[in-house]
């Protein structure tokens, strides 16, 4: 192990495609699941084997340049241990020691979005990069408040920056915005991309359930964390948004979380909800880009708009100058959906 | 308002005026929140690079002689300001780097970097002290480069991201801090300087980052003038300049910023005043992306002097894909400075302009590559010529500019030798013998009328 395996990761006949995992929760562990489960079909797709070489959590690591065996690993994590603790390859320590000093060819990061604290993860994938690794994140903060500086030091770094699952889960929002820029002109989106709200509101609409009701239902079903605050403030929403408008390219490009103007679904009143109904109307919380700026609210659409989409689904439409709208409905959240989402990127990493 | 204010060497030379810029800091933060860039002390940064060189060549008593040199002013200027507490461990960080420069006799760009950045670790060290300020240097402050020490490019994003994470929270509290000009970091935490535009350049980049309402250039001269006053005792400050207009007199002078330091400003739209110490209340001169328009087409007439023309003749030449390049790629190999460039669609020469201190090495280079490839047949040396570059944003679409510049010289019988104008059309750059120079810059500064227009500056 040292600095001098870094710049491996950019060599092609790298033996096989070494995976330091940053967060093993819900997503860390899919992901782990799928490559054990999985491991022959994803090495026909990948051109070569995948290993996990490091495996963090908050609290310690696990390492083994050989590979670590998953089950192993989803058993501690059952007994509600650290991997820092599990015999032979356990160790505690610094996360940001194993992102620069193992000798991997990519770092995937699944930490917890958290926009007031966005730097430990960020700096994860910061150092990544400078130690000549390439970044695949689902971690939705270091992006939300950085990323022109993140592709910067990608295209400096000569690696790839990949960040499909942020946005849509396996849903690919993100490659069809890309590809839509490519051959016209996105003048506009508007978008559900936060499962958790468009659940509480897809709730109150039908059931005529006040927002509280609503919301416990939610957690109820495992739809909403104990803390709702990132969904239903707004925040989680914003987050994307400012990634769908980077990647876009546009009018959004170059934003960062500071130029959204946020307003969550906290307390709506259930008067609201019925007023739009009587109008035909239901009241969503939008995401949108135009030419009055990035914008996260609750806003009223058409009950027959594609945009009326029910329970946790999320969907976007985008307006293009020439081609009209594109609307693209899928599920945005799950950890196999998330995992898959990152398998995504680690293939097309591998044969950029 | 949000201000970032920048000392040049001069202003720091010595303990009186460290004083005196400090009272300028203190009077705008009165008024304004406030970030401090700073120079290293008037030829600082060359006695830096040259006890650099001595001990790379194992002079170990030049190195020592120049060490004693930086040690002594520093020390004199820091107990004078109480300072020599914080001087006295960069003093010894800045040996213990010599040392081991004299030790290995090999001087690497990376530790040539290490070295110069001491000057304004010094200078702000000192300065922040009379201020009660926090000092930084620019890799605290967040400016990440690439790795070309000497000559280091910011990755901007990267910069502009991390200037703004760690400065913002302290302007916003109104934390006083001042930050090293010209020394920055690669991604790594290693040392680096920025070379070309150096401590402007910092200025900027912070002033871009923090969104500051306005970046204050501090120097001994009261803004840019529409000519020097040596040449033409009438000339007069300018009171504003469009960005296009400041880099392109930014290659004329010592006095006017370079390009590459105006580039941030211009690109975030963050106005840039160039003002003196001597006279803080004088507003100076006000670079800023839409300068209110003037009566005068042509704004400033600077000169460069000094300059030999080098012409590369013959046939072989025409319709010959690559000469050009072959030309430049020559020049380039010995680290000329091309200044200008003409060549008529006949192809038959190219004209360069050099600084006259280049250009026996140019011929030479040239001649090799002639021989090599055949390309020419001869190469003239026109020794002691001057550029003469009108400038001016109004220029552009403007018709009959160019006629008025060339009949009001040709009135005085100054034969023109070369001219070019670039596609930007904010100036025109004219090729006159050495002696004519003058002349015809004074010509045309009068046929303009700019000493009429322009507030009267104090010189
Ligand atoms: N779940 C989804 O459907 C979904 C969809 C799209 C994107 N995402 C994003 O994916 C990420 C992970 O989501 P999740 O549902 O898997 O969250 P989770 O279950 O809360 O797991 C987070 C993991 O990160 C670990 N962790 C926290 N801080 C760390 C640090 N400094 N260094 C190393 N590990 C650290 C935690 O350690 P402990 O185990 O010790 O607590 C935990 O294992 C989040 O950023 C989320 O926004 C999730």
């Amino acid at each position: 192990m040292g600095l001098g395996c870094a710049r491996r990761a950019l060599c092609r006949y790298s033996p096989g495609v070494r995976i330091v995992l940053i967060g093993f929760g819900v997503v860390g562990q899919a992901l782990a699941t799928m490559l054990h489960a999985q491991r022959q079909a994803l090495e026909r797709r990948l051109g070569a084997e995948a290993r996990l070489v490091a495996v963090c959590d908050s609290r310690g690591c696990a390492l083994a340049p050989a590979g670590l065996d998953a089950p192993t690993l989803l058993e501690a994590k059952a007994e509600k241990k650290s991997v820092g603790d599990i015999p032979g390859v356990g160790q505690r320590i610094d996360t940001m020691r194993v992102v620069l000093r193992t000798a991997a060819d990519v770092v995937v990061q699944t930490s917890p979005s958290d926009l007031k604290h966005p730097r430990p993860a960020l700096d994860h994938l910061l150092g990544a990069m400078r130690a000549g690794k390439h970044a695949v994140s689902v971690n939705k903060a270091p992006l939300a408040v950085a990323m022109p500086a993140l592709l910067e030091s990608a295209r400096y770094n000569r690696v790839s920056l990949a960040y499909s699952g942020t946005v849509g889960a396996a849903t690919p929002v993100l490659a069809l915005a890309a590809r839509l820029a490519t051959g016209d002109t996105i003048t506009g989106i508007r978008a559900i991309i936060n499962g958790t709200t468009n659940f509480i509101l897809s709730r109150m609409a039908e059931c005529d359930e006040p927002f509280e009701a609503a919301l416990a239902h939610a957690v109820k079903l495992g739809y909403a964390e104990t803390d709702p605050s990132n969904d239903i403030d707004g925040i989680d929403t914003a987050m994307k948004l400012v990634i769908l408008a980077n990647h876009a390219g546009g009018v959004g490009k170059g934003c960062s979380y500071s130029d959204v103007s946020v307003q969550g679904i906290r307390g709506l009143p259930i008067e609201r909800v019925r007023e739009a109904r009587a109008r035909g109307k239901v009241i969503k919380l939008i995401a949108s880009i135009s030419e009055r700026g990035l914008l996260v609210a609750p806003t009223e659409v058409d009950v027959d708009s594609p945009l009326n989409v029910p329970r946790n689904m999320n969907a976007v439409t985008f307006s293009m100058h020439n081609a009209g709208d594109v609307t693209l409905v899928g599920r945005g959240a799950g950890g196999a959906e998330t995992a898959t989402a990152i398998v995504r990127d680690l293939i097309e990493i591998g044969t950029r | 308002m949000r201000i970032v204010m920048k000392f040049g060497g001069t202003s720091v030379a010595d303990a009186e005026r460290i004083g005196h810029v400090a009272g300028i800091v203190r009077a705008a933060a009165g008024k304004h929140q406030v970030l401090t860039v700073v120079s290293a002390m008037d030829g600082i940064t060359e006695q830096l690079l040259e006890v650099a060189d001595a001990a790379a060549s194992g002079n170990d008593l030049r190195t020592g002689e120049l060490l004693t040199a930086i040690r002594d002013r520093h020390l004199a200027c820091a107990y004078a300001l109480g300072a020599h507490e914080h001087v006295r461990p960069l003093l010894e960080g800045l040996e213990a780097v010599v040392h081991g420069v004299l030790a290995l006799e090999e001087l690497t760009p990376r530790s040539t970097d290490a070295i110069a950045a001491f000057g304004e670790r010094l200078s702000c060290a000192m300065l922040a002290h009379v201020l009660g300020a926090t000092p930084m240097d620019g890799r605290q402050a967040g400016i990440v480069t690439d790795d070309h020490f000497t000559e280091a490019d910011p990755l901007m994003d990267l910069s502009m991201f991390q200037v703004q994470e760690v400065l913002g929270p302290m302007m916003d509290k109104g934390q006083p801090v001042v930050v090293t000009g010209f020394v920055a970091a690669n991604q790594h935490g290693v040392t680096s300087t920025l070379g070309r535009g150096g401590s402007d350049y910092t200025a900027t980049i912070l002033g871009s980052a923090l969104k500051a309402d306005e970046i204050w250039i501090y120097s001994d001269v009261d803004g840019l003038m529409t000519a020097d006053p040596r040449v033409v005792p009438e000339a007069r400050l300018l009171g504003a300049l469009g960005f296009a207009e400041a880099v392109e007199m930014g290659k004329f002078g010592a006095k006017s910023m370079h390009p590459r330091a105006l580039e941030p400003a211009a690109a975030y739209g963050v106005p840039v005043r160039m003002r003196s110490t001597f006279k803080p209340d004088h507003p100076g001169t006000l670079i800023s992306s839409a300068p209110a328009p003037t009566a005068t087409v042509v704004r400033a007439v600077p000169m460069l002097k000094g300059l030999a023309m080098l012409t590369v003749g013959g046939a072989a030449m025409v319709g010959r894909p690559g000469s050009a390049s072959e030309v430049f790629a020559s020049l380039a190999r010995e680290r000329i400075n091309i200044h200008m460039i003409c060549q008529s669609v006949s192809e038959s020469g190219i004209s360069l302009v050099v600084s006259q201190a280049q250009a026996d090495r140019a011929k030479a280079a040239l001649e090799r590559t002639l021989r090599q490839h055949g390309l020419a047949r001869t190469i003239d040396v026109r020794p002691g010529v001057c550029v003469v570059a009108p400038v001016g944003a109004a220029m552009k679409g403007t018709p009959g500019v160019a006629a008025r510049i060339f009949t009001c010289i040709a009135g005085l019988g100054i034969n023109v030798i070369a001219i070019a104008q670039g596609s930007s059309e904010l100036s025109i750059s004219i090729v006159v013998e050495g002696q004519s120079g003058p002349r015809a810059v004074a010509a045309i500064h009068k046929e303009f009328g700019l000493q009429g227009d322009q507030p009267q500056a104090n010189v």
